[in-house]
């Protein structure tokens, strides 16, 4: 239970520390923002060499920028204006937690799962001699096969 | 030739039905001779598809345009190498190179595991009902061996972006690890079907599975290869939703790969294996689904069809059958052996399966997740790298940790005194090289977590292979030759332990790019852009046609500080026939520490030239990661001297 709970607070408390930039081809604004050219990338790594829709955000950002707006107000901007879906990262609210929290519910649903299944099976009386692996050669079973290994070494 | 094509995909197509029915029929009406026969079907299926494939191979390179396939992928200034690729480049033809896949090694399995009698019937029709399906979509949705009214005089050629080494060896071998996975997934299918659900099929199935997880890990190297130097962003993983359709049956397979040692050592976790078979199937075909469906909007946008249906049929097939054998034979699969403690090197294997169907959970919800938000909320949205990179780096951390953590734990129960010997060491150099990080300035909390952590595992590892060779030392072999029995005597552990070592420098890389960095410049001749200790000074750029391309390029003299040490060319390439789509060639300048990586963004007018360069530090790491992942791979897949002996000597002991 305990091995349970602290797999899942170290994810939760790493999560909490990952930055958003977490890979370095994502670095900025330019990073947070689908291309709305319908190349499914970010507008810092949409491949097309002249990308109008790219190159519009991109002054868009660098006007804002220019007049003082910080990035949530940038991205509020954004909203605004492309929808919700120009954002490449959804919105940390609402039903869109479960994208977030879903993956963690699950492995600590299991870590769970784990640790009781484990603490059931360990109080559960075993029968005597359980303990050892079963001697499952005859003593001329074992006589054949160290025979064999002996032959085997060099 | 053509001709000759279309009748030996009918044909197969008709075989494989015929190798569905005859062994089924022959084990229920207990007529071995119709068995057989279905083993015969799985050789003839091999041979059509062998000569399916030798009909669209020639027709390629004899550039024979009346073909539709060949004149949409291939163009007569295309290379050998390239024409060759246009086998796989389109729909019809990665379809056929799937299906004669399958045959090749479905004949190997029906000739390798002859012996197996109980499940051989059930693999046979479990193959063939795959090959059934390929070859039903090349007979009646996508053939490449349509003709045209009027054959044009030169093909539409290869999509530029596919022009790239690492897109010649790509696809291939994403294939051969998809199609891998159909063999495990068989005998996972027959063991339930024929109630043998000892690990018997695991055993028969382990080098498969190992040489199939071999090619899906290079399926994604090579793709992320490809995209490093082809696509020009800067990056090598856009979670794309087909690069994550890749990744996700490729976590659930290593998981696999490690649960399936607890199943042979202890007995334990058979119901759990096979769930993990069936889920890796399934997510290789909802690979192919996801890049021919176009539910979501992806870079491989280029592979799009109508046959994504037709894949789903398929998948919720696959699901209901197993899940159907699976519930019926739940009984017999209960497991002899129980866990004993939870801190024990069981536990941790358990601990680990679990962070990689998370994580592989985690990449399916982000996937289709602009679906369910759709569905539920109306609004569209886009779930992109911001996102994957925040909810699956603390997974992918707490896998690097358990990767440390796992083989320091003894079997069944781990004592105390255990828990410190095995940890006391490595703990502390992790601990030493994160103080060391911090006090060189490291803040980056992700990185800092991660390098630490890989440090953690080599001193893991170290220490292992280490205590094992002193072992060996005490009965009077030198150290070399003691390090080097250990790993002749047991390849699977060691080449498991190599594969480690090639995923830390995998992840070292991976943490790298957090201190990426980079910049824009817009350029006149003979100016310069500086960034860290770079500089380099535009000298203009040239144009210029070649077999295939015109090719503008720009020259930049690149100075460490102050002094000169090459000279970078990144290009911008309008091809002959596809000239809408201009391709960048980025110029990329490899060392051990980091990459220097420049783009060619755009010419102007005015003589000016727009660049972007980018720093990536050690990322040169993860191809040396890669192989040594091959490296370890190669050992653990190598046969052992003792291996037949022990497999005799179960023999011995099983039969009554």
């Amino acid at each position: 239970m305990r091995a349970a709970l602290l797999l899942t607070a170290v994810l939760g408390l790493l999560l909490a520390a990952v930055p958003e930039r977490a890979h370095g081809a994502d670095r900025g604004l330019a990073g947070e923002f689908m291309c709305q050219c319908g190349c499914a990338l970010t507008l810092s790594s949409c491949t097309h060499l002249s990308c109008g829709p790219r190159d519009q955000a991109l002054a868009e950002i660098a006007r804002l920028e220019g007049q003082g707006q910080d990035r949530g107000q940038i991205r509020a901007a954004f909203i605004r204006q492309y929808g919700e879906g120009v954002l490449a990262a959804p919105l940390r609210q609402g039903f869109n937690l479960l994208a977030y929290w879903g993956p963690y519910w699950v492995i600590a649903a299991g870590g769970l799962m784990i640790v009781l299944l484990a603490a059931a099976w360990s109080r559960r009386p075993r029968p005597q001699g359980d303990d050892a692996v079963e001697p499952a050669l005859t003593d001329e079973q074992r006589a054949m096969l160290e025979r064999a290994l002996r032959n085997l070494k060099d | 030739m053509s001709e000759v094509g279309t009748l030996a995909i009918g044909m197969a197509f008709l075989v494989s039905l015929y190798g569905v029915a005859a062994p089924l029929l022959g084990t229920g009406l207990r007529r071995p001779e119709l068995v057989r026969s279905g083993r015969n079907a799985v050789y003839a299926n091999a041979l059509l598809l062998g000569a399916a494939s030798a009909a669209l191979t020639y027709a390629l390179l004899t550039r024979d345009f009346g073909n539709a396939y060949v004149a949409s992928y291939s163009s007569r200034d295309l290379s050998f190498w390239y024409t060759l690729s246009s086998f796989w480049a389109g729909q019809a033809g990665s379809l056929l190179f799937w299906a004669v896949m399958l045959a090749g090694f479905s004949a190997l399995v029906v000739w390798r595991h002859g012996g197996l009698r109980d499940l051989q019937p059930y693999v046979i029709a479990v193959l063939m009902g795959t090959s059934a399906f390929f070859t039903m979509l090349l007979t009646f949705v996508s053939s490449p061996f349509q003709r045209l009214p009027f054959p044009p005089a030169d093909g539409s050629g290869l999509n530029p972006l596919l022009q790239n080494p690492g897109m010649f060896f790509h696809p291939p071998t994403q294939y051969l690890g998809y199609v891998g996975f159909t063999i495990p997934f068989a005998f996972a299918l027959a063991a339930l079907a024929a109630r043998r659900l000892d690990d018997e099929w695991i055993r028969a199935t382990r080098r498969w599975t190992l040489l199939s997880w071999f090619f899906l890990s290079w399926g994604l190297i090579f793709g992320m290869m490809w995209a490093y130097v082809e696509l020009g962003w800067g990056g090598y993983w856009a979670w794309d939703p087909v690069e994550n359709a890749a990744l996700m049956p490729w976590l659930t397979a290593t998981a696999f790969l490690h649960s399936v040692m607890i199943q042979e050592k202890r007995d334990m976790l058979k119901v759990w294996n096979i769930v993990l078979v069936v889920l890796t199937f399934s997510l290789s075909i909802f690979g192919t689904f996801l890049t021919r469906s176009g539910v979501l909007s992806s870079v491989h946008s280029f592979a799009l069809s109508s046959m994504g249906p037709l894949f789903f049929v398929f998948i919720l097939l696959i699901l209901g059958v197993s899940t159907i054998l699976l519930i019926t034979r739940l009984p017999a699969l209960r497991s002899a052996a129980e866990l004993d403690s939870l801190v024990s090197r069981e536990s941790s294997f358990l601990f680990n399966n679990l962070i990689l169907v998370g994580a592989a959970f985690s990449v399916f919800l982000g996937t289709v997740f602009p679906i369910i938000s759709e569905a539920v909320r109306g609004v569209k949205i886009s779930v992109g790298p911001p996102f994957f990179n925040q909810v699956n780096v603390p997974i992918g951390l707490a896998l690097l940790f358990l990767m440390g953590v796992c083989p320091l734990l003894a079997w069944r129960k781990a004592s105390i005194r255990n828990l410190t010997r095995g940890f006391l060491i490595p703990g502390a150099f992790g601990a030493l090289s994160a103080l060391i990080l911090l006090a060189v300035g490291m803040s980056h909390p992700v990185a800092l977590a991660a390098f630490a952590l890989c440090v953690f595992v080599t001193a893991a590892i170290a220490q292992d292979f280490h205590r094992a060779a002193m072992v060996r030392r005490s009965h009077g072999e030198s150290y070399g030759r003691a390090a080097v029995m250990l790993v002749a005597r047991n390849h699977r552990r060691y080449g498991g332990a190599v594969v480690h070592l090639g995923m830390i420098l995998l992840f070292a890389g991976m943490a790298g790019g957090a201190f990426a960095t980079e910049k824009e410049a817009i350029l006149q001749k003979g100016e310069t852009v500086s960034i860290n200790q770079y500089t380099l000074r535009y000298e203009g750029a040239s144009t210029y046609p070649t077999q295939s391309a015109v090719v503008t390029a720009a020259t930049l003299t690149l100075f460490n500080d102050t002094h000169r040490i090459g000279v970078m060319t990144p290009q911008r390439n309008i091809h002959k026939t596809h000239e809408e789509q201009p391709m960048t060639e980025v110029a990329i300048r490899s060392g051990l520490r980091e990459d220097l990586y420049v783009i060619l963004a755009g010419l102007g007018d005015d003589g000016t030239a727009n660049f972007r360069v980018i720093v990536n530090p050690l990322m040169m790491w993860m191809w040396i990661g890669s192989v040594v992942l091959t490296l370890g791979t190669m050992i653990a897949f190598w046969p052992e001297r003792g291996e037949a002996l022990r497999n005799r000597a179960r023999y011995v002991v099983e039969t009554p």
